[in-house]
């Protein structure tokens, strides 16, 4: 695959492309190489799920090509954009504009409330305080918080707070998510909660949404699997054939 | 926008609180340390600030009131001459030597001798008007209440004065001096006391008050030029009063040591302030990690800390008010010398805000610790 200058005119669903990516990391005198030579596409409107061992670089992947970090060798280039030619300060923006996350860790503010929370971000993206208000009170509706908007963490369960932090990655309305272990530190209904809501934003946002997880929960739900281990891409599979709702169907029957 | 500073100061006070207390400190030890000195220096001009005279006559380049020598006493005249000059009053001021009838020793006095009648203008403010008359009387000399310790004197006793014996006829308050005791009496008293033949037919200095006191500035610039009746200087009683002043700030090293003390204050007070800040930024590295993530600048996330830092200033400045009120307060009605100009005690605040905002500069630099790719594991 060569470059590609206007992604949504040439292959309409590659959202974000990296090639020959590799990424090593000197730990004292030994140089360990991370990720080997990557050649990958995530298409717009899919859950794309990298899964693998700890340490198999799946998180280094996220970081890069989220623009969090720069590979040593190899392009991203994301919504048409190579991540190697912004500085720091364009690379801000291009996430500001174009990108959300979703850590394992919550990282929510103590003295803001779950509204507060979402609306934060929004406000650095120029939008008028009624317009942000009413973003953030969007999506977090949509997460299924409306009622506790107004509580602080302190008075959230551990999955209420995720899907608050998932409410302050989507009100920016994003064509990129990232989302890296979202469901480790949740119990089983939580985590399963979050995946379902994981998969409608891509679904219904036409969002690309790039998961990394060891959690194996999430395999039925991803519209693609990619299996990572020692910094290279094992396999690349569809999990089922129907449409990946029918994880979730499977799920909910039991 | 969301008041993340403000909402994490008010959640979180206790975290803000060391800081917070640090700034209203350091504001209250400037404040008081600069009361004090100026309380306890402005004594040196209280010759000045005790009369209400708008035009000072002397010398030509004396430092302090305490420093005056004679001049000739046709300047009189020539004061008089000048149509803006409603009065003139002469000033002796007479170096001298104290035995007082108890065991104190030589004590080091300064005789001023004013004219008493009533509605003189020298100690005006400080000396009542029964008790100037009293100072018609020959040998009749007036001390503060305070001093009557160190004379080692009562009223009514009497006491020598340069080998010339003079009578204590009465006692008031606020007349105390820097530098020396200051005893007041009536201008032919001081004459007799004054043992320097070199003084006879010479004036330590001649007071004048102006028809439009408001004028002073150009007056005294006008009569200054001056040259006739040998060399003599005229400023205006606030400017006299401030030389003499910073003449005795500076001379004692006070000036240097409020300097030095303010430094201390100001570096201990960065030292919490900023440990402080750092360690707000550090417990929320992660969540600023997360909002430079989502795209929210650096830069932004700096104005957080730095407006932190303000507020955390801003309290600790309306702390330092308040005590700083109720100090002085207190310490005025303990007779302790403060006094306090209030572009001081701006100066002093500010400087306390200053401190704030350079802990809060410090602070800043923590943040790049909020990296967001140590967010993924």
């Amino acid at each position: 695959m060569s470059a590609m200058p206007n992604v949504s005119a040439a292959t309409p669903t590659a959202a974000l492309h990296a090639s020959h990516v590799s990424k090593s990391f000197a730990s004292g005198r030994v140089q360990s190489t991370v990720l080997h030579d990557l050649t990958i596409d995530m298409r717009a409107g899919e859950l794309t799920l990298i899964s693998g061992p700890s340490g198999c670089g799946k998180s280094t992947l996220l970081a890069i090509l989220s623009g969090l970090q720069r590979p040593d060798a190899g392009r991203v280039t994301a919504l048409g954009q190579d991540l190697g030619l912004l500085d720091l300060r364009a690379l801000e923006n291009f996430r500001l504009q174009h990108t959300g996350f979703v850590f394992q860790g919550f990282n929510l503010f103590p003295a803001l409330n779950a509204l507060e929370q979402v609306e934060l971000p929004l406000s650095y993206l120029g939008l008028s305080r009624p317009e942000a208000q009413r973003r953030a009170m969007q999506s977090l509706e949509e997460v299924g918080m409306g009622p506790r908007m107004r509580l602080r963490p302190s008075e959230l369960s551990g999955g209420e707070k995720q899907r608050v932090a998932i409410a302050r990655a989507l009100a920016k309305e994003p064509e990129l998510l990232f989302a890296d272990e979202p469901t480790s530190a949740l119990d089983a209904a939580n985590g399963q909660i979050v995946i379902d809501i994981l998969h409608r934003i891509a679904r219904s946002h036409g969002t690309t949404v790039l998961c990394v997880s060891h959690d194996p929960r999430l395999v039925g739900h991803a519209d693609r699997v990619l299996a990572m281990e020692d910094g290279r891409i094992l396999t690349d599979h569809t999990p089922t054939a129907t449409p990946a709702t029918s994880g979730g169907a499977e799920e909910s029957s039991t | 926008m969301v008041a993340l500073a403000r909402k994490t100061l008010i959640y979180e006070w206790r975290r803000f609180l060391p800081a917070i207390l640090a700034v209203g400190f350091a504001g209250l030890l400037q404040l008081l340390q600069a009361a004090l000195v100026f309380g306890i220096f402005g004594s040196a001009s209280v010759y000045i600030t005790g009369s209400s005279a708008d035009l000072w006559v002397g010398y030509p380049g004396t430092q302090s009131v305490n420093l005056g020598r004679p001049i000739d006493e046709g300047v009189q005249a020539r004061l008089l001459m000048d149509p803006a000059v409603s009065r003139v009053e002469p000033f002796h001021w007479v170096d001298a030597d104290w035995r007082g009838p108890r065991d104190t020793g030589g004590v080091s006095v300064f005789v001023s001798g004013i004219d008493p009648r009533p509605d003189g203008l020298m100690f005006s403010q400080v000396l009542p008007r029964e008790l100037r008359e009293l100072l018609d009387e020959p040998d009749a000399v007036i001390i503060d209440r305070a001093d009557l310790k160190s004379l080692g004197v009562d009223v009514g006793d009497t006491a020598a004065i340069n080998g010339h014996r003079v009578r204590v006829v009465g006692v008031s308050s606020g007349l105390r001096a820097l530098g020396g005791v200051n005893i007041v009496a009536s201008l032919d008293t001081a004459r007799e006391l004054d043992t320097d033949p070199t003084n006879v037919g010479r004036m330590t200095y001649f007071v004048a008050s102006l028809r439009d006191p408001a004028q002073a500035p150009s007056i005294a610039k006008r009569l200054s030029g001056s040259a006739s009746f040998g060399s003599y200087a005229v400023w205006t009683a606030r400017e006299f009063a401030r030389r003499s002043q910073m003449y005795w700030i500076l001379d004692t090293g006070a000036g240097a040591g409020v300097l030095f003390l303010a430094g201390i204050v100001f570096l201990v007070g960065a030292v919490i302030t900023s440990q402080t800040l750092i360690a707000a930024v550090i417990g929320s590295v992660r969540e600023y990690a997360t909002l430079n993530a989502l795209g929210v600048g650096v830069q932004a996330l700096r104005r957080v800390v730095l407006e932190q830092a303000f507020w955390v200033g801003a309290l600790g400045l309306l702390g330092s008010a308040v005590m700083g009120l109720l100090a002085l307060t207190l310490a005025r009605s303990r007779n302790v010398p403060v006094a306090i100009h209030p572009i001081t005690a701006v100066l002093c605040l500010s400087l306390t805000m200053v401190l704030a905002m350079v802990s809060g500069l410090a602070a800043m630099r923590s943040l790049r610790r909020a990296d967001p790719a140590s967010l993924l594991r």
